[in-house]
């Protein structure tokens, strides 16, 4: 037995690996006026065969909030925990690659499945990649997170009765394409439609007509297009890295938004990477969007809304991080090519929301089997 | 400002769009061979965010901005009352 032993991890000590993974554990904390979310994480990424890719990962969002859209009575502040659990998968097959992937999402209020499929060519010696994907969710909406005595019911739609809870589908496609433009510049577009179907509105939310509060009514039907263009350029002297880029929403509620990026990645020396970003963000209003209805106006009170996100604002965003691999510390093996990263990003939001900070570390370890 | 700004730009991306495009298209007169990609596998110049740091930021910006998309897949989960 002791033989065997021996020989099966002399076997084990022997045998080539299989594959190269990495294991991505990091944290985030977020912190504005009214709410405070803290999201531990795990991604896993491994070789699955000599063509395949697999993925998964594992977050749960703890959200401290005192806003009574969460659900908060009296300004009390109370925490609530969503757990998000995905799965994906990718196959190479010469010039194409395909793939799905699953997520499943659940808080006491609100749960989500989600699944995609996606696939991608690379052209012209792979100087161009074209991709194309697709999705669906069905999410349950509820108010199963009032913190007040009384428990609210919601109007799915106009037609229907108070309900305990509602649904909500989501249908997405994207395409992209990417082009290598010389030996250091790249760019890319992508286009994303996606049309919501079903209860958009927020259950705890009350807007105001003439005097009086009303629960919160948004359209059922949405339709949401978004435009992106990115270019990277490497300058080889410096070993900086400087990437633009440029998003154009709109949408079926009239809300539009354009969304301008520039980072800048310095390399320093071979185990140190530091980046700063800066994002310009600004969005008009949704058509029926008020600070304040008026009370005898039934076209103007068909759909009422105190939704911060539908309001018109603009923000700016600064983010600095820095990333650096254990070589750096001198350590060795695995943990040589293990990457340690944190982020500091401020965000002024001129709106009700108010500003916000996030932090990030995190700590990425690759692996083979 | 924002609204004049908006009745135009669609037609300046679907140029920048149309722009881009062309570039693609015509990539068999520009083709950067494999050894000549050193810089492009550069962790920068292919996508130096992981995917838990474009996850949450995806789901931040979700829940405090209107404009959702554009990054090639939709939301699930809400976490952002």
């Amino acid at each position: 037995m002791r033989l065997q032993l021996a020989v099966a991890l002399a076997l084990c000590a022997a045998a080539p690996a299989r594959g190269d993974g990495t294991l991505a554990m990091r944290g985030v904390y977020y912190k504005e006026r009214a709410t405070r979310v803290m999201q531990p994480m795990l991604d896993a990424m491994f070789d699955a065969g000599v063509h395949g890719v697999a993925t998964g990962h594992f977050l749960v969002d703890a959200i401290t909030s005192a806003s009574a859209s969460s659900g908060a009575a009296n300004a009390a502040p109370f925490t609530e925990r969503r757990y998000e659990a995905g799965l994906g998968y990718s196959h190479e097959l010469g010039l194409f690659t395909v793939g799905a992937d699953a997520k499943y999402s659940t808080e006491s209020d609100y749960t989500s499945r989600y699944a995609g499929a996606r696939g991608q060519v690379e052209l012209g010696q792979k100087n161009t990649v074209l991709g194309l994907g697709g999705g669906a969710s069905l999410d349950t909406v509820s108010a199963a997170a009032t913190q007040g005595p009384v428990q609210l019911t919601l109007r799915c739609d106009a037609m229907r009765p108070g309900a305990s809870s509602c649904p909500l589908h989501v249908y997405a496609m994207y395409a992209s394409a990417s082009q290598i433009v010389s030996p250091n510049a790249v760019i890319g577009v992508s286009v994303d439609v996606s049309t919501l179907r079903g209860y958009q509105s927020n259950p705890y939310r009350q807007a105001i007509v003439g005097e009086t509060l009303v629960a919160e009514r948004h359209p059922t039907e949405r339709t949401r297009e978004a435009f992106a263009a990115t270019a990277r350029y490497y300058e080889v002297r410096t070993g900086t890295t400087l990437i633009g880029a440029y998003r154009y929403y709109r949408d079926s509620w009239e809300v539009h938004a354009h969304t301008p990026e520039l980072r800048i990645v310095q390399e320093i020396g071979y185990d140190i990477e530091a980046s700063l970003r800066y994002r310009y963000y600004t969005q008009d209003g949704a058509y029926f969007f008020r600070n304040r209805y008026p009370p005898d106006d039934p076209q103007m009170t068909q759909y009422v809304s105190d939704d911060v996100k539908l309001s018109s604002f603009t923000g700016h965003t600064v983010e600095a991080k820095v990333s650096v691999l254990g070589e750096a510390f001198g350590f060795g093996g695995r943990w040589a090519g293990a990457r340690f990263e944190s982020i500091l990003e401020y965000v002024v939001q001129h709106n009700r929301f108010g500003n916000a900070v996030v932090a990030h570390v995190a700590l990425t370890l690759p692996f083979n089997y | 400002m924002v609204a004049a700004g908006v009745r135009y730009l669609p037609r300046l991306v679907l140029a920048i769009f149309a722009g881009v495009l062309t570039a693609a298209a015509g990539s068999g007169c520009v083709v950067v061979r494999a050894h000549q990609r050193g810089h492009l596998a550069k962790r920068a110049m292919t996508e130096d965010r992981d995917t838990g740091e474009a996850r949450f930021g995806g789901h931040e910006r979700g829940s405090r901005e209107g404009a959702e998309g554009g990054a090639g897949q939709p939301g699930g989960g809400c976490g952002c009352n």
